[in-house]
């Protein structure tokens, strides 16, 4: 009927978590090797990850590090090799480069392009189904009929994330440990990690007088985060209608229980959109889902505006 | 006519053209903004071997910056008249929507004498390569590449040239030439491995807000973003953000550090295999893209005769660099300012 996914960075809190309302697994966190047992970056925690999430009954993808520079496709390339011996249901690539390396090294498993990957018009994805690719995540500028031409113009699937931080830019290095006293000493990647990113950082740009718009990312170390968690709850019934059938929620970063919470309430939400239910009174699901988001929910760009308005369902 | 000089050290990927044509000045091409017709004539008597021009609505500059069909038909053959060269930048991503459009544009610039792109999308890249065989097509910065891998990926995919990332340094180019026999261009630019990754990795600007374009162009039926063509990026990573950890004193930071005018790089790059170095500057004042375009010509010729130390110009580039700066800081304040004013 449709697929939920959501992603998990570690093994640790793989098994402490609780991902019961979700179909498919992202392993791994794409941005950060340095992440601790990050599946991205252990070759070896690969087939522990994959056995987890077998074991009960979904689907594992794995994610592979979305902005390797050189000295990186070494360690990448292992990972590859370790990974095209296990049963992984699809590998997630953001780097046109590592698309290429999978193929030279004989992948077959399904490829999905992940959110870094610039995908933006149908004729890419079919450059890119030549390549091996089965799925696209569209780039979150794109609107909801957008995505839906991209996957009928390309007969291609398409994600579509539906709750959670969009992913706004991503760096090579990290922003928090290089305004740390630590970074001042060493650079990120060479020992000195202390992961302060398990602390919540934000960047603010506002004035209490009205001067400036009063703004808000949050930041991870090595990606930014849209302040605001795009949220589609009240919008299942119109991705249904669309043939839309994958969708995703966005975990990285957030706090043990968040994807719990959130997969639950899109569980429910997705099973009664699709079997054509009315869909009942959401004041209780976004009670909770704004409780869950510090800045408050948006509709990212799927009704063709800037990122950060919210759209009810009136 | 005078022959164009040619960039190119490699022949485009669907055609069998001359390395090198009659009249070409040796060593590497000087690659100069044309954000006006008045900068284009400018670029090319200092002595640009191409100059480059972004449609309106099409090449991620406010449209002060970009130029009409017209105006580009006649930058195309002040630079031809003088034996230069003329690319056109369609670096937004299309719309699916719109991707014929852009096709459509491509093959008229074409026959008014622009010799290639500077292109983002992959699937675009693809369809120029397949209607314009004998056009030169770089992949722009937008495309985001970080390793020798994604060079040969755009080969493949029927690129003649692509930008490197400002922070690579001389082992880096040498390896990607050795992964590739791609043609390599770098920005007269240099800067440390910190901060956001910028552009082509960036969707920080129109998720705070955007314009799109249609009281200036007409009737385009796409909606926005600085990635798409809307009216500008606010250079978002350049604007002083309070940052920290929730629950603690915040600090005033950039997200990146801005990067430098270049030039002691020129030699050991030309050596490893550089074959095009990229001025930037559209959007800046006529007189200092005149004044960067002589210096730079000045210094890659030195190169091609064989200069290995560029120390004598030192004083002249730190002069610059102050002048850069200087235009740059107001430049900033005043895309942010417009940001915060608008109707999101």
């Amino acid at each position: 009927m449709f697929e939920l996914s959501t992603d998990v960075g570690n093994l640790k809190e793989l098994r402490e978590g609780d991902f019961s309302a979700y179909d498919a697994i992202y392993l791994g966190d794409f941005s950060c090797p340095e992440y601790p047992n990050n599946f991205s970056s252990h070759a070896e925690l690969l087939a522990a990850g994959l056995e987890h999430v077998h074991a009960r009954g979904q689907k594992a993808y794995l994610r592979l590090y979305a902005v390797p520079g050189n000295d990186d496709l070494a360690w990448v390339g292992d990972v590859i090799d370790t990974a095209l011996a296990l049963p992984f249901d699809a590998i997630e690539v953001h780097n046109l480069g590592v698309l290429r390396m999978l193929r030279e090294r004989g992948c077959t498993a399904p490829i999905h392009l992940g959110v870094f990957g610039n995908l933006y018009t149908h004729e890419t994805a079919k450059v890119l189904k030549d390549h091996g690719v089965t799925r696209v995540y569209p780039n979150p500028e794109l609107s909801l009929d957008e995505v839906r031409y991209i996957a009928e113009h390309a007969d291609i699937e398409v994600l579509v994330p539906v709750h959670g931080k969009i992913p706004l830019v991503i760096s090579e290095t990290c922003f928090i440990l290089e305004h740390s006293e630590e970074g001042a000493e060493g650079a990120c990647g060479e020992g000195s990690c202390s992961y302060q990113c398990t602390q919540e950082h934000w960047l603010k740009r506002g004035r209490d007088d009205g001067s400036r718009a009063d703004w808000s990312l949050k930041d991870t170390g090595r990606m930014t985060l849209s302040g605001k968690d795009l949220c589609m709850v009240e919008h299942g019934e119109r991705l249904a209608g669309m043939g839309l059938k994958h969708f995703y929620v966005h975990n990285k970063g957030e706090a043990p229980g968040y994807a719990a919470a959130v997969g639950r309430i899109y569980r429910d939400a997705l099973e009664r959109a699709f079997a054509g239910e009315a869909a009942g009174d959401f004041a209780p699901a976004l009670d909770t889902l704004a409780s869950l988001a510090r800045e408050g929910l948006c509709n990212g760009y799927y009704f063709e505006g800037a990122g950060q308005r919210y759209i009810g369902r009136s | 006519m005078v022959p164009p000089r040619s960039l190119r050290s490699l022949p485009p990927k669907g055609a069998q053209a001359s390395l090198g044509r009659p009249g070409a000045r040796p060593g590497a091409k000087l690659l100069a903004p044309a954000g006006s017709l008045e900068m284009a004539h400018a670029a090319v008597d200092e002595g640009a071997d191409i100059i480059y021009v972004g449609p309106l609505g099409f090449s991620r500059r406010p449209y002060e910056s970009e130029m009409s069909d017209d105006a580009i038909r006649e930058a195309a053959a002040y630079a031809r008249s003088r034996g230069a060269e003329l690319r056109v930048v369609l670096n937004t991503f299309p719309t699916p929507y719109d991707f014929g459009r852009f096709v459509d544009k491509a093959l008229r610039y074409a026959a008014d004498g622009a010799s290639g792109f500077i292109v983002t999308d992959v699937g675009l890249l693809r369809a120029l390569r397949r209607e314009i065989p004998d056009t030169v097509l770089h992949v722009s910065i937008g495309s985001g590449i970080s390793n020798l891998a994604d060079a040969a990926f755009y080969r493949d995919a029927g690129a003649d040239v692509i930008i490197l990332p400002y922070r690579w340094d001389v082992a880096e180019i040498e390896a990607v030439r050795r992964a590739s026999d791609i043609g390599l261009e770098t920005f007269l630019f240099e800067t440390v491995q910190t901060g956001k990754l910028c552009p082509g990795k960036c969707i920080m600007s129109s998720y705070l807000r955007f314009r799109d374009w249609k009281e200036v162009e007409g009737n385009r039926d796409f909606h926005g973003s600085a990635n798409r063509g809307a009216k500008e990026c606010y250079r978002v990573c350049q604007a002083n953000w309070e940052f920290g950890a929730v629950g603690s004193d915040p600090v005033e930071i950039k997200l990146r550090r801005d990067a430098r005018l270049m030039l002691a790089q020129l030699p050991a790059f030309v050596a490893a295999g550089v074959s095009c170095f990229k001025l930037s500057g559209r959007e800046r004042p006529v007189g200092m893209i005149r004044d960067l375009v002589r210096f730079y010509r000045r210094a890659i010729d030195e190169v091609a005769a064989g200069a290995a130390d560029l120390g004598h110009h030192t004083a002249e580039l730190a002069e610059l660099r102050v002048r850069w700066v200087r235009e740059k800081a107001k430049r900033v304040d005043t895309l942010m300012d417009r940001a915060a004013s608008y109707v999101s």
